[in-house]
């Protein structure tokens, strides 16, 4: 029965479960002021969601900690109530978030989910009572209802307080041995001798606990005994707690009740019988006496029945009909689930209608369109999943007739449809084919066959075939574009914690979160981001008391803003703090002997830059956050990777700005093919300023030996490609060749090359890792005749 | 010995069709051999791209139906004169340890079955240069071959 393969359903549940962890922590850091209604409903049903997933996926650590919140805002919802510790409550989810986003991690890893959330789900219970004890405190007069959810809670460690008051309260208990621990229904007979002293009135199942085959069934189902006591719950927990091979057992007072179910999963949600089984392995742990329809859920075919006529099930257990409905709620892809209580013991799971149901018996239907209305356009793809939850709150619902529900369910059901997730790694082979496609097209076009000829139908079809080609591979582009609005969101957080931990008040202002970049570049951009947004919160940001002093307003404001610029994302972060102190990081940079002219020619801006060198830290104080000075030099060196730039301004006193700009793509570079030597290279375009026919009088040789070149006035530095590379070309005159200006970081370089030959999109390729990395080759690319050009980097010109 | 040892296996040859099996290849009149198991295709030269700052054995890199593979040129990696290519020089694309590479030889032979008997470790002086590359020496009747260390042969600096 273990063999059920989880792979498959491992990966979405990831999928799902980081979606829904980052939507959670958007939720709370937003409402940290305080949660409108919305708000909450929306945490409990994600938290129900990911309690239920990951029940289901048996990763019980998480399930657990998701409930533990889930009761939390479900009180919240209940009962509305005032006065809350809000920062707290906040500390407190994020922290369930983070253990859950841990285990996750680890279940990504592969590794077993051990974390033991005892710690933190104590800590939520206590903050959970204390805010039932004020809530309960303001509104005495409004006696509670019996049947207020709230106090149905199953946890089974939680004593049930009224029943240890009342004598002889009736008992139910459970009980699992250790496997192979043999003599099961001995065992069984002694705890019950055990007991005896302590209870009354005992029936069990089997009734007769030596009778012969009882032994089969303690294995399989364990040992179920009901009894009255007057001893508390604790106190007989301790008891059965003394049994010896003991593996589990659960006590709950009252009696054993039989119900029924009738489920059906979501349409095309697929395994329905591996869900089924799912459903009873997740029963197990608290009934008995489990018979289902199909049988054998194991076989293929139970699928078809289960699809068709739904999944019939019939069980006994103790608890309350609220519990049970709510347990089985949990079911991912549940469509709906009937569940009723059968007064008589003799069961009869085959005959779902005409039974008699119990008066009290609520008919609860699950309707995903109610939720999907709500949910609008957040995540879809979770929808049906988090449907459940609603349901087991919303019973009243069910007044409206079931065709209009049915006619809703499909009308807003339909943007599911919209939407499917896409393994990334065909994405990738897409857009390599892409690329492939991109330089047959220019082998097959640009033909040396064809050279000379007079083609004009040809040339017609070829430009028809180039526009489709073009239109295909913008297409494949904008399919992995991903908006930047998660990486955004997450610094919320950083900053949220940040000010909390140095006493700071920032608030964070986001614009422009919907701009698109490439996936594969998205990846590249969380760290970096983080890195500086923790610089300009725990550097630039001075203390409230300072501000003041200043005259400047007391929250300081950290600007993150995206936007479109050209084939580039330009992204800013600005403070509005205190700035770079110039002469701090002139005396850094001096005792790290990085200086190299006379210090009052250094402008500004190239001091800035110096920022960016390895160990250079101007703040005193390492913090938790920052100043031990491996900070900008990997930013930079992170954004390089995705072929970006970073640029820093900064006003002392006014607050420092960081400029970050980043191709959108990586794959595809709009490139100016040049000739040296016999060899073509690409230069990117966007590096490009532009090209000079040079003289050989507008050139000179400073007395280290280095090659300038005059151009209005201006004097820049000349660098040939040939030496460079220690490459051999027959042309070394600077008037036969031709010097391209390149910029980069604000630093010019004109780069001295043959001749141009021509624009062109190229597919990037990466040099095989066997080659070690060449200074000044960033890659290299295939052109239309199957040759092979090397793609210039022009940053590695600049650094000597 | 030889028989029973067959019969016993017989069941699992197929994975074993390359155990034993060396391709032989000429450099300087001399011949070598590199486990089969490393090649993927011999392929004839094509156009090369050279690649600056790197040795000068290391040709370059090569567009094979779309992926970029460096060469080798095994002459100069043995510090030997290096050669005009002509039309019997041959790429040999080996994969070794996830690295695709090219090796750049005179000639290729064909495929030989050298049993494992019939494999001696060479002589440990270090007459010439391209011993340190050597793993093995082959005898098959009256031929002999020198087997590649690929690790070497790669990646000793």
């Amino acid at each position: 029965m273990a063999d059920f393969s989880r792979e498959s359903m491992l990966d979405m549940f990831i999928y799902e479960m980081n979606q829904l962890v980052e939507q959670l922590e958007q939720l709370i850091i937003q409402g940290e002021q305080g949660y409108s209604m919305d708000d909450i409903n929306e945490i409990f049903r994600i938290m129900h969601t990911i309690k239920g997933s990951a029940a289901m996926m048996l990763y019980d650590n998480v399930s657990k900690t998701a409930h533990s919140a889930e009761d939390l805002f479900f009180f919240l919802r209940e009962e509305n109530p005032q006065n809350i510790d809000y920062s707290k409550l906040t500390d407190l989810v994020l922290e369930c978030i983070d253990f859950i986003k841990n285990e996750l991690a680890k279940i990504e890893a592969g590794e077993d989910s051990d974390g033991n959330p005892t710690d933190i789900i104590a800590r939520v219970k206590a903050f959970l009572s204390q805010l039932k004890g004020e809530a309960v405190a303001e509104e005495t007069p409004s006696a509670p209802e019996p049947s207020k959810p709230a106090e149905v809670k199953e946890s089974p460690a939680v004593p049930v307080a009224e029943n240890s008051a009342v004598s002889g309260t009736l008992y139910t208990a459970k009980i699992f041995f250790e496997e192979g621990c043999e003599m099961e229904s001995v065992r069984a007979f002694t705890l019950l001798q055990n007991l005896k002293d302590y209870i009354t009135n005992v029936t069990s199942v089997p009734e007769d606990v030596v009778a012969e085959g009882s032994e089969d069934i303690i294995k399989k189902d364990g040992f179920t005994f009901s009894f009255n006591s007057e001893n508390t719950y604790d106190e007989l927990c301790e008891l059965i707690n003394q049994t010896i091979y003991l593996k589990s057992f659960d006590l709950s007072s009252g009696t054993l009740k039989n119900y029924k179910a009738v489920l059906f999963f979501e349409e095309g949600c697929e395994m329905e019988n591996v869900r089924a089984y799912t459903v009873i392995h997740n029963l197990q742990a608290y009934c008995t006496n489990i018979k289902h329809e199909p049988e054998d859920i194991i076989n293929e075919a139970a699928t078809e029945i289960i699809r068709k006529n739904g999944f019939k099930f019939s069980f006994s257990t103790s608890k309350s009909y609220e519990e049970v409905s709510k347990e089985l709620y949990n079911t991912v892809f549940l469509k709906t689930v009937d569940v009723e209580e059968i007064t008589e013991s003799t069961e009869t799971p085959k005959s779902d209608t005409g039974k008699e149901k119990e008066p009290k018996s609520l008919e609860a239907e699950v309707k995903p369109e109610e939720i999907t209305k709500e949910e609008n356009n957040a995540v879809p793809e979770n929808a049906p999943a988090t449907a459940k939850s609603k349901s087991a709150s919303k019973p009243a619902a069910k007044a409206s007739s079931k065709a209009a529900d049915s006619a809703a369910a499909q009308k807003k059901q339909a943007p599911t449809q919209h939407m499917i997730s896409v393994n990334i790694g065909k994405l990738d082979q897409l857009l390599n084919l892409m690329g492939e496609l991109v330089i047959a097209e220019a082998m097959t076009t640009q033909n040396a066959d064809l050279e000379g000829l007079e083609l004009e139908s040809f040339n017609k079809s070829a430009r028809q075939l180039r526009k489709i080609i073009n239109d295909v591979q913008d297409t494949v582009m904008s399919m992995r574009m991903v908006s930047l609005s998660t990486t955004f969101f997450k610094m919320h957080r950083i900053v949220r914690d940040m000010c909390k931990n140095l006493g700071k008040d920032v608030q964070l202002e986001v614009v422009g979160e919907e701009t698109e970049v490439d996936k594969n570049i998205i990846e590249h951009l969380s760290d970096p981001l983080m890195h500086i947004i923790r610089n300009s919160v725990d550097h630039g940001i001075e203390m409230p008391e300072e501000r003041k002093a200043l005259g400047k307003p007391e929250k300081g404001t950290v600007l993150l803003e995206a936007k479109n610029s050209g084939g580039e994302v330009i992204i800013i972060v600005k403070d509005d703090g205190q700035g770079l102190d110039k002469d701090k990081i002139l005396n850094k940079a001096r005792e790290n002997g990085l200086l190299k002219k006379p210090e009052n020619e250094y402008t500004d801006r190239e001091i800035h830059q110096f920022i960016f060198h390895p160990g250079l830290s101007t703040n005193e104080k390492v913090t938790n956050y920052s100043g031990r000075g491996v900070g900008m030099d990997v930013v930079m060196n992170n954004i390089e990777t995705v072929g970006g730039t970073i640029s820093v301004e900064s006003e002392q006193g006014e607050g420092t700005t960081n400029i970050l700009k980043i191709p959108l793509t990586l794959a595809i570079v709009e490139g100016m093919l040049i000739k040296m030597g016999g060899t073509k290279y690409t230069i990117p375009i966007s590096s490009i300023q532009e090209t000079i026919k040079a003289k050989n009088e507008q050139l000179f040789t400073d007395p280290d030996g280095n090659e300038m070149l005059t151009l209005r006035g201006e004097v820049y530095n000349v660098v040939r490609l040939y030496d460079f590379f220690g490459a051999e070309t027959k042309v070394t005159n600077i008037e036969d060749g031709v010097l391209i200006m390149l910029e980069n970081e604000g630093q010019i370089v004109c780069l001295f090359v043959d001749e141009l030959i021509g624009e062109q999109q190229v597919v990037v390729k990466s040099i095989p890792s066997y080659i070690k990395k060449v200074k000044g080759i960033g890659g290299c690319t295939l052109l239309g005749n199957g040759d092979i050009s090397l793609i210039i980097d022009v940053a590695g010109f600049f650094d000597k | 010995m030889e028989n029973e040892h067959i019969d016993i296996v017989s069941d699992v040859t197929e994975e074993d069709t390359t155990k034993d099996k060396y391709l032989t290849f000429e450099i300087d009149n001399e011949e070598y051999g590199i486990d089969i198991s490393y090649v993927i295709e011999i392929i004839t030269v094509c156009a090369i791209t050279w690649v600056p700052e790197t040795p000068d054995f290391l040709k370059g890199i090569i567009n094979l139906r779309g992926s970029i593979i460096p060469v080798i040129d095994a002459r100069l990696r043995f510090k030997k004169p290096a050669k005009e290519y002509d039309s019997l020089t041959c790429i040999i694309v080996i994969e070794y340890e996830n690295y695709k590479v090219g090796l750049i030889v005179d000639t290729v032979n064909e495929v030989t079955y050298i049993p494992e008997d019939k494999i001696s470790i060479p002589p440990n002086a270090k007459l010439k240069y391209q011993n340190k590359f050597i793993k093995s020496i082959g005898k098959v009747g009256k031929d002999v071959q020198l087997l590649l260390d690929l690790d070497k042969f790669l990646f000793l600096e």
